[in-house]
């Protein structure tokens, strides 16, 4: 009898420990289903919307976002350079390509939440295409770091992990069948703060 | 022996029984997370500000923002309204270099979107009503709602978002004005 109740305690454990703690861990992690990649770039289209899967919803519920419209634009986030590590905080990094096509569009340096970096300056982490400068084929070069530099410059500061979020706004390429032959710029390492 | 297995089987069984049952709580716990959620934007919001009340969701205004991450080149405020009590109108004056709208529903899904090279003349005054009381206006429509954008939406409750482009600091008081100055009003039909 007491081996019975043992074994129901167990599957009830079992249950409802692993059920609890494999949806807590599915929201946690930031990739997942219908998710698209183009580069090191990652976008959720249906986040947010009555299309979503059960598991954006929970997080959409959870984390209280309010998702952009498809009218409105488009986010894409990156954590990974080209080389596939990890963004720091105390590295230099060159965004460098060619944009899509969108009305303006905004890039900022993100914490794990991804709110804007804290650089303590009146300068933000944050860039916008009517004040970058561009190449003579239209496309642009950003270099990422702590220092000053020539040309674009977004400024970082901290140390740890890092992400780019890269935003269209008034876009075509947020209706689904623009985003095949989308190219995003690339994000190469120029070095780290030791 | 014999006992022994008798035992190991009983246990084998105990946790296959568990992981079935897991699987069961996970699709249970994920699909009741939204409907029991305190932290999604609704329940934000409704700690914030009452019902057609603009509430600014960056930290421009002071404070924490009540609703995360919005881009840092962003202006944008909220107000969460109920279509039971009655369609309810959405104005703000100004010129800026952009804005957005969107249109949210009670789990915060987005219903609906437009900006402002949907609107004449970029000017943003927007109806948002049920079907069934787009009808009514259908009938007679009045005199002041006539450039108005109409968002018909199947919902009751709701949340309505302005969103604004801020270029660079010198826009700021004038994006800021944009959205303090923006109204969300429940319309007497």
């Amino acid at each position: 009898m007491l081996k019975n109740a043992f074994l129901m305690l167990l599957s009830l454990a079992i249950a409802i420990g692993g059920g609890g703690a494999s949806v807590w861990y599915a929201l946690k992690i930031q990739d997942g289903v219908g998710a698209i990649r183009i580069g090191q770039w990652t976008a959720f289209p249906d986040i947010g919307t009555p299309a979503a899967d059960p598991y954006s919803k929970a997080r959409v519920a959870r984390e209280g976002v309010l998702a952009l419209g498809r009218a409105e634009g488009l986010s894409f986030v990156a954590e990974n350079d080209a080389a596939g590590d990890q963004l720091k905080r105390e590295c230099t990094y060159r965004i460098e390509g060619g944009f899509p096509t969108a009305r303006f569009w905004t890039l900022y340096a993100a914490d794990q939440s991804l709110g804007v970096v804290e650089t303590g300056k009146p300068r933000l982490a944050a860039l916008q295409s009517y004040e970058v400068l561009r190449q003579a084929d239209n496309s642009v070069i950003i270099s990422v770091g702590h220092h000053p530099m020539q040309g674009n410059w977004l400024l970082t500061d901290g140390s740890g992990r890092m992400y780019f979020v890269l935003t269209f706004y008034d876009t075509p390429i947020a209706s689904s069948t623009g985003l095949s032959d989308v190219s995003l710029p690339r994000i190469v390492k120029a070095g780290c703060d030791a | 022996m014999r006992n022994v297995l008798a035992a190991l089987r009983r246990l084998f069984h105990a946790v296959l029984l568990g992981l079935v049952g897991a699987g069961i709580v996970h699709i249970v716990v994920l699909l009741l997370v939204p409907e029991f959620s305190e932290r999604d934007a609704w329940s934000r919001l409704s700690m914030a500000s009452d019902l057609y009340r603009m509430n600014r969701l960056d930290a421009e205004a002071g404070g924490a923002p009540v609703v995360k991450s919005v881009d840092p080149l962003f202006y944008a405020t909220a107000c969460r309204f109920d279509l039971e009590e009655g369609m309810v109108r959405i104005k703000a004056p100004g010129n800026v270099p952009f804005w957005s709208v969107s249109v949210y529903d009670r789990n915060g899904h987005n219903i609906y979107s437009f900006n402002d090279h949907t609107a004449t003349g970029g000017k943003l005054d927007a109806v948002v009503l049920t079907p069934a009381q787009m009808i009514d206006v259908r009938k007679d429509l009045p005199e002041d709602l006539q450039g108005a954008i109409f968002v018909e939406a199947p919902i009751d409750e709701g949340i309505f978002v302005i969103r604004s482009f801020v270029p660079d600091d010198s826009w700021k008081p004038i994006v800021s004005r944009f959205l303090d100055e923006s109204s969300c009003e429940l319309q007497d039909s």
